[in-house]
């Protein structure tokens, strides 16, 4: 019998991170659910695989020139990671404030952004506009380079506003313009070159220079501007002050947050949470972290009618699996297939396909995405060699009568240690019909990759391939 | 680019830079070099790791130190004849014969210097001559191979065809252990240098393994390393380190005394002044550019400052010396080396 405590902590950790081994799941019950709650909410130390290995093996890594090494190097970091809230965190604003390579043609000014993510994700969102505003990927991506004192381009200053805060209808035109003169010199070092070289995708002599921001006060308009009613000589952080005020805003941040880490669908239930989540933005000064602890505290997050009530992203699909499985925990060949495989998927980790990011929740499920995710998923969880499938074998082992398991045993036993899952009675008797065919199952003696064993990996690529095991 | 003690016992002059991103299989360029050989007729010999993308072009590229770039020779990514995964580091015995690593496929490679294939050996395991992520790589005076066993934490000796000798060295921070050892050097007496990269150190042994000396502590000061990855020993005994971890390169006295840092001072080399020859506009944006810029506090660690300072070290990962007192140090992540002269 699978207790609600387990299921719930279960829960928690499908949302604030990408599922959890049976092992990892008790570290975090034994907290309590409050307790893992701020354990995910406030990482102490992210534990990943360190640096110095990936860049020792991996010399794509190490320059991170190209996209495929780039998205590599994240997947380590998800895949590894003992924080997982933090890169979950970065994968949210990835997908919000969507920046892509196509344009840049520099992958590690993507990193960096993300590490900007990691670094300000769950503070204020004021603070987080900010840094935002000063990525010199963001600056390339929407052309804040061109934004100059004498000659605006709108493109940031517009999506600053329609997607990555307020929301269209809240603003005007005027609003724009004043927003982009506000931000007029805010630029990346040696803009003219490395625009060039962006654009020619050059990687010459020497492979890319990294970029950093910089503010030339000469290209700044600093005279008086009108913005969302307030009149000032506003610079940059001047109009996010005004923008973080806007309950449009509270709402918008709110909403996004609830649809990624909720459910993909608001129901009555649901848009009382994001009021609450809204009410903890304005008390708390911005923080985000303080709106997730409300969404997971709440009862519409603790209940039923929230599990299972989103579809995986391809991303948290491989990563998950990958971490169920204990695979890649040291540099290997092959990570970079992985990053591949998520792009096939439709989410390319650092190429988001617009500014708007990816469209989640079932349009993440067409019929190529979801064969290839039945494909990784069970790739991963049949092959009885990885240590976390060793691991799961062992567990159903000590959990049944003297090793051996009846067909209903291994069906639930699997289900259980890969969430649990709750599936529905039709699935869980396709599956105990499977496993009826060779009957009981005695893991007494069993060795690695015998019979027995690939009977327990053979369910498991079963499981991951239930219409359940697509939700989270 | 350098600093150093108030007396130092040695100069080091900047020469010159050779090198260019080669961004596909073959010709003019270097793909992620990852170490470095000059031979008696002064021909530079570079080990071009590549990354995945290119890992079918897993190559050793030669060049003069006038910029004129010879050809290359390789039998591409795999476990054939002359194929290598994760070719690490090599060096030349007194047959000019080239002796190249893999820390995948757990051999040394043989290759003339004509670039004919010769032979391979080496089996993956922890007994005695099995090797589990051979790295460095070293010959003494009389031809036998010094090969850092990283995996198993120890030093193995052989003689130039693979037979086994000795080995010594356990996992740990103890005299005489390892923990992930990459680069070895043998200098004028015999005594053998390794790199020992997790420990931050250099380690000196007699020719039989005999623990002699720990150079080195975890840091960033004077004398310190972060994952040093090479190192190499010049006739009056200097030792010159690849401070991998700091991006620089340090040389120590005989007694392992702190001599000076270089951090790095590249110019554009002939290869780079004829690709910006021919895009005259961005030459002129790169020319009025600052390619040494002040970095915000978040980016200001050595990785992040070298990843956007052009002219620094950025993975200088390998160091060696030739018969007439240059110093070569090797650059993964700018496919290129800097040239130093020893005053």
């Amino acid at each position: 019998m699978i207790s609600n405590d387990t299921a719930m902590t279960a829960h928690l950790l499908r949302r604030a991170g990408f599922g959890a081994s049976r092992e990892e799941l008790e570290q975090y019950m034994a907290m309590g659910y409050d307790g893992a709650v701020e354990a995910l909410l406030n990482p102490s130390d992210a534990g990943n695989m360190p640096d110095d290995l990936i860049r020792r093996y991996h010399v794509e890594q190490s320059e991170l020139r190209d996209l495929a090494g780039s998205a590599a190097y994240w997947m380590y970091r998800m895949i590894s990671t003992s924080a997982p809230m933090e890169e979950k965190t970065a994968l949210f604003w990835h997908g919000l404030f969507a920046t892509g390579y196509a344009k840049l043609n520099q992958a590690r000014s993507l990193l960096n952004q993300v590490e900007m993510f990691r670094r300000s994700g769950l503070g204020s969102f004021e603070d987080l506009l900010v840094e935002l505003s000063k990525d010199p990927a963001m600056i390339v991506w929407l052309d804040n380079n061109e934004n100059h004192g004498t000659a605006i381009n709108e493109n940031y200053g517009r999506e600053l506003l329609e997607l990555f805060s307020m929301g269209i209808g809240n603003y005007t035109e005027d609003d724009i313009k004043e927003c982009a003169r506000a931000f007029t010199g805010w630029t990346l070092g040696n803009a003219e070159y490395m625009s060039i070289r962006a654009a020619k995708d050059s990687i010459w002599p020497y492979g890319r220079i990294a970029w950093h921001f910089d503010y030339r006060e000469e290209d700044h308009d600093d005279g008086e501007k009108t913005f969302l009613g307030e009149t000032g000589r506003f610079n940059g952080e001047d109009i996010i002050r005004i923008i973080v005020k806007q309950e449009s805003t509270a709402r918008f941040v709110a909403t996004r947050l609830f649809q990624f880490f909720a459910a993909d669908e608001i129901s009555e239930a649901g848009e009382k949470t994001i009021q609450d989540m809204m009410a903890t933005y304005f008390s708390s000064g911005y923080q985000v972290r303080d709106m997730l602890r409300t969404l997971f505290q709440s009862d519409y997050f603790k209940s039923e009618e929230a599990r299972f009530a989103r579809v995986k992203g391809p991303v948290e699909m491989v990563v998950g699996a990958i971490r169920m499985a204990g695979n890649y925990q040291n540099p290997a060949l092959g990570i970079e297939k992985v990053s591949n495989t998520m792009l096939y998927m439709g989410q390319g980790l650092l190429q988001p396909p617009t500014v708007e990011g990816w469209h989640e929740g079932s349009e993440w499920i067409d019929s190529g995405a979801l064969v290839e995710r039945v494909n990784f998923a069970a790739k991963e969880l049949s092959d009885v060699r990885s240590p976390g499938v060793r691991s799961i074998i062992d567990r159903l082992q000590a959990g049944s009568d003297d090793g051996v398991l009846d067909p209903e045993d291994l069906a639930d036993g699997c289900l259980d240690l890969l969430g649990p899952i709750g599936v529905s009675d039709e699935t869980r008797s396709v599956l105990v019909e499977y496993a009826t065919r060779k009957g009981d199952l005695d893991l007494n003696g069993h060795q690695p990759g015998d019979e027995a064993e690939q009977r327990v990996g053979n369910m498991l690529r079963l499981v991951a391939a239930t219409r359940e095991y697509q939700l989270a | 680019m350098s600093t150093q003690t108030k007396s130092p016992g040695i100069a080091l002059d900047y020469v010159k830079t050779i090198g260019i991103v080669n961004n596909g299989f073959n010709g003019r360029g270097f793909a992620n070099p990852y170490d470095i050989v000059v031979d008696g007729d002064k021909r530079i010999f570079i080990l071009n790791r590549c990354d995945p993308a290119r890992a079918d072009a897993i190559r050793v590229g030669i060049c003069t130190l006038d910029d004129e770039y010879l050809g290359e020779f390789g039998k591409g990514n795999g476990t054939g004849d002359g194929q290598f995964i994760w070719a690490v580091a090599m060096a030349l015995d007194s047959q000019n014969r080239l002796h190249i690593t893999d820390e995948h496929s757990n051999r040394v490679t043989s290759y003339s210097l004509s670039g004919d294939y010769l032979s391979h050996w080496g089996k993956a395991g922890s007994g005695d001559g099995e090797l589990n992520g051979p790295a460095g790589i070293a010959f003494d005076s009389s031809d036998n191979v010094f090969v850092v066993d990283q995996h198993n934490s120890r030093v193995q000796k052989f003689t130039v065809d693979g037979k086994f000798i000795a080995n010594w060295g356990s996992f740990g921070s103890g005299d005489g252990q390892f923990n992930l050892p990459w680069g070895a050097a043998v200098d004028n007496y015999d005594n053998v240098y390794v790199a020992d990269w997790r420990n931050d150190r250099i380690q000196k042994f007699d020719n039989d393994g005999e623990f002699l000396a720990a150079l080195g502590s975890s840091g960033d000061g004077e004398g310190q390393f972060m994952r040093p990855t090479s190192v190499a020993v010049d006739p009056e005994g200097f030792i010159y380190v690849a401070d991998w971890g700091n991006e620089r390169v340090q040389v120590l006295g005989p007694d392992g005394s702190f001599q000076l840092i270089l951090k790095g001072e590249a110019t554009t080399s002939k290869w780079g002044e004829e690709y910006l020859a021919s895009n005259p506009e961005e030459k002129a944006e790169r020319d009025i550019s600052n390619l040494i810029p002040a970095l915000p506090a978040h980016l200001n660690t050595p990785y992040h400052i070298s990843s956007q300072t052009e002219p620094y070290f950025w993975g200088p990962v390998s160091v060696s010396l030739d018969h007439e007192g240059r110093l070569y140090v090797v650059e993964t992540n700018r496919h290129r080396f800097q040239v130093y002269q020893k005053r």
